[in-house]
């Protein structure tokens, strides 16, 4: 959301005397996207300027995108979340469920080597695992009245038992078609882009633009903000919750098919902390745990900040134990700024 | 009805044993000879049933105990985990079993009950895991994981060519088994293979992705990477795709632990290039002829290391090989 206050009186003072600031520029630096992006770029910059033959160039953008691009489409499905003040923890585990169901569908129509229809169906299965997953969620916040937190923390749970009742709790063999695996996992459109790069910023910016754009993402900031006013000025607001928790689920389902391309393999208990992982980057982008503020650019630039930051210390060998104590200092410093500079500019 | 250890044969206790064997866990020397330790029962308690080492391990010990003529009751946890095989345990001890074959899933939190069971007359062997307390348990037997550790270097190297940049990609710091591969494997590196440049060891917390994107990071800063020693399936399949997507696959030798039929498959379609096996069959019957030797009072081994062996593309379709190959059922 950007944020179109009026800029605080001492700026307006000292503009006086200088020449004045562009509008433009003002209501630039006034986003909040605008300074996480700073973040970003300052790190990009000091890990070009520490490994100019390495960082950028051997390792580039598309490798830190690729690897970035499952966390990228569950962040978009979180900011949502988030901005109606809930919280979903099961995303991991929904991601697990929905790619554990569309590998026993793959199991049994061919396999490794099943061709595109096989594809198509255990796609669907996915989408509507992590749809209707998501769904039964959304109810039971908004009409059961659960909170949010342990609803998902129970889905979690829940989710990732259910895979493992499945499979017995090993990774099934033969869970991805070969073609998928070569075509969307390794594929890369006009040879240059990878396909999951050009799926995820696909899902980005379909779901980004209706987020700034529509009456749904309208609706979304509104119930964040005041639950209450949004209900009093006749948002049905329990029918949008639903929605919006299982918009999530059904990017988990995507997010599944991707991992399916990318891994080739369920990894059921690779994924405990993908909850944490997509939290922290949505909240780097800006967002507020409170609801009613944050934006998918946000969120893209939340994703991207921990991966830079961990591939390019590993490219200085810098010992692994300081990269999670790096990511966690910027994660709090880059709220605290941002809460700051908004403190400064209410009082202003 | 509590089962009792028959020690004569009558036709009465002959029937009495059949309608034990069918409400009891355990029941003793029904049937079959009663050779040597016709008339004593063992109980198998693994700590995933599920994970192929274990059912490897419980097939070995079956046929054992068969060829002994002992009956041999498993059982085993669904997951991981102290609060899922306590109670196992406690079921088992009430059934008074001559021995007890066991892989503890906690080196702590378990021993209260296996000192209990002990304390019975029960003979433990440990096998695969250990507890620390070392009263427990009459022997105690596992693969050699610094061993392992060596001999997973010592075929990287080959494999390598003995030059290049080496890492060790790991699940977390502090798992007594995957340290014990790391130390193995650094020592014998930087002893044997002066060639070789051994980076710092980087840990994924068993997250594929996370491997994924370390493994093209190191790249990146090290193009003369040549080989990695994965800690577990999962920073294997993260290792694996992550080479594939930077175009390395086949450029970069990947060694792994153990020898699970999807393993084997990675290993046949170049994804993986060494895996060291463990010998679970190996421990499972050394477990019931250790534990027989002791419900006997004859001599018993306090410790045994199981060999490891190396698994490459070019040896894996020999028969003394593929007897190392895990079974995902008996």
């Amino acid at each position: 959301m950007t944020a179109q206050a009026p800029a605080p009186v001492k700026d307006r003072q000292e503009t006086a005397r200088r020449p004045p600031v562009p509008s433009w520029l003002r209501r630039v630096a006034a986003a909040n996207e605008t300074w996480t992006f700073g973040v970003l770029a300052l790190l990009v910059a000091f890990f070009t300027a520490a490994r100019p033959s390495t960082f950028l160039t051997r390792y580039d953008i598309t490798q830190i995108a690729t690897n970035a691009a499952i966390y990228l489409v569950l962040g978009v499905g979180m900011t949502y979340v988030i901005i109606v003040a809930g919280i979903d923890l099961s995303v991991g585990s929904v991601l697990v469920l929905s790619a554990v169901l569309s590998a026993e569908y793959t199991i049994h129509h061919g396999g490794a080597g099943s061709g595109w229809g096989t594809i198509a169906v255990s796609t669907l299965i996915a989408l509507a695992t992590g749809l209707l997953w998501g769904a039964l969620q959304g109810w039971l916040v908004a009409k059961a009245k659960v909170p949010p937190l342990i609803v998902t923390l129970g889905g979690f749970g829940a989710a990732l038992g259910a895979a493992q009742i499945i499979t017995g709790g090993q990774d099934p063999a033969g869970a991805v078609s070969g073609k998928l695996q070569k075509t969307i996992g390794f594929g890369k459109l006009f040879g240059q882009i990878p396909w999951l790069v050009v799926i995820a910023f696909a899902a980005t910016l379909v779901f980004g633009l209706v987020l700034a754009f529509t009456r749904f993402g309208r609706y979304t900031y509104a119930i964040g903000s005041n639950p209450e006013a949004a209900r009093r000025v006749g948002i049905n607001v329990d029918a949008h919750l639903v929605k919006v928790y299982a918009l999530v689920g059904l990017l988990s389902g995507l997010g599944s098919v991707m991992w399916l391309a990318y891994f080739g393999t369920t990894s059921i208990a690779g994924h405990s902390t993908d909850n944490l992982k997509v939290i922290t980057a949505v909240v780097l982008g800006g967002a507020s745990l409170f609801g009613g503020r944050g934006s998918v650019l946000g969120t893209v630039i939340g994703v991207f900040i921990p991966a830079v930051l961990s591939t390019g210390l590993i490219i200085m060998g810098v010992q692994q134990y300081w990269q999670d104590v790096a990511i966690g200092v910027v994660l709090v410093a880059a709220v605290y700024l941002d809460q700051f500079r908004r403190r400064g500019r209410d009082h202003g | 009805m509590r089962p009792t250890h028959p020690t004569r044969r009558t036709p009465a206790l002959a029937a009495l044993c059949a309608v034990l064997a069918l409400t009891a866990a355990t029941t003793a020397g029904c049937g079959g000879d009663s050779g040597g330790s016709g008339s004593t029962s063992l109980d198998l308690i693994t700590g995933v049933k599920s994970d192929p080492f274990y059912i490897t391990m419980t097939c070995a010990a079956q046929q054992e105990a068969k060829k002994r003529g002992v009956k041999l009751t498993v059982n085993g946890s669904a997951q991981w985990d102290v609060a899922v095989q306590r109670p196992i345990i406690d079921s088992v001890a009430a059934t008074h079993p001559g021995g007890l074959l066991i892989s503890p899933v906690d080196t702590a939190a378990l021993t209260p009950s296996l000192q209990q069971i002990q304390n019975a007359g029960t003979k433990v062997v440990l096998v695969d895991t250990e507890v620390s307390d070392a009263s427990i348990g009459v022997s105690r037997i596992s693969s050699d994981n610094e061993a392992g550790g060596r001999t997973a270097a010592t075929s990287l190297a080959q494999l390598m060519g003995d030059k290049g940049s080496a890492i060790v990609i790991s699940v977390k710091p502090g798992v007594s088994t995957t340290d014990a591969r790391i130390k193995g494997f650094t020592e014998e590196m930087k002893a044997h293979h002066p060639g070789i440049t051994l980076l710092p060891v980087l840990y994924d917390n068993d997250l594929p992705a996370t491997a994924a994107s370390q493994i093209q990071s190191t790249l990146a800063a090290h193009p003369d990477l040549g080989g990695v020693f994965a800690g577990n399936t999962n920073t294997a399949q993260g290792i694996a795709t992550g080479l594939q997507a930077a175009g390395k696959q086949g450029k970069v030798k990947v060694a792994a632990f153990d020898a699970e039929p999807d393993e084997i498959t990675a290993l046949g379609n170049g994804t993986l290039d060494v895996l060291v096996a463990q010998d679970p069959g190996a421990i499972g019957r050394q477990g019931v002829d250790q534990a027989l030797a002791a419900i006997d009072k004859k001599q018993v081994t306090a410790h045994i290391g199981t060999d490891m062996v190396a698994i490459t593309k070019a040896n894996m379709d020999q028969p003394d090989i593929k007897k190392y190959f895990y079974q995902a059922a008996c």
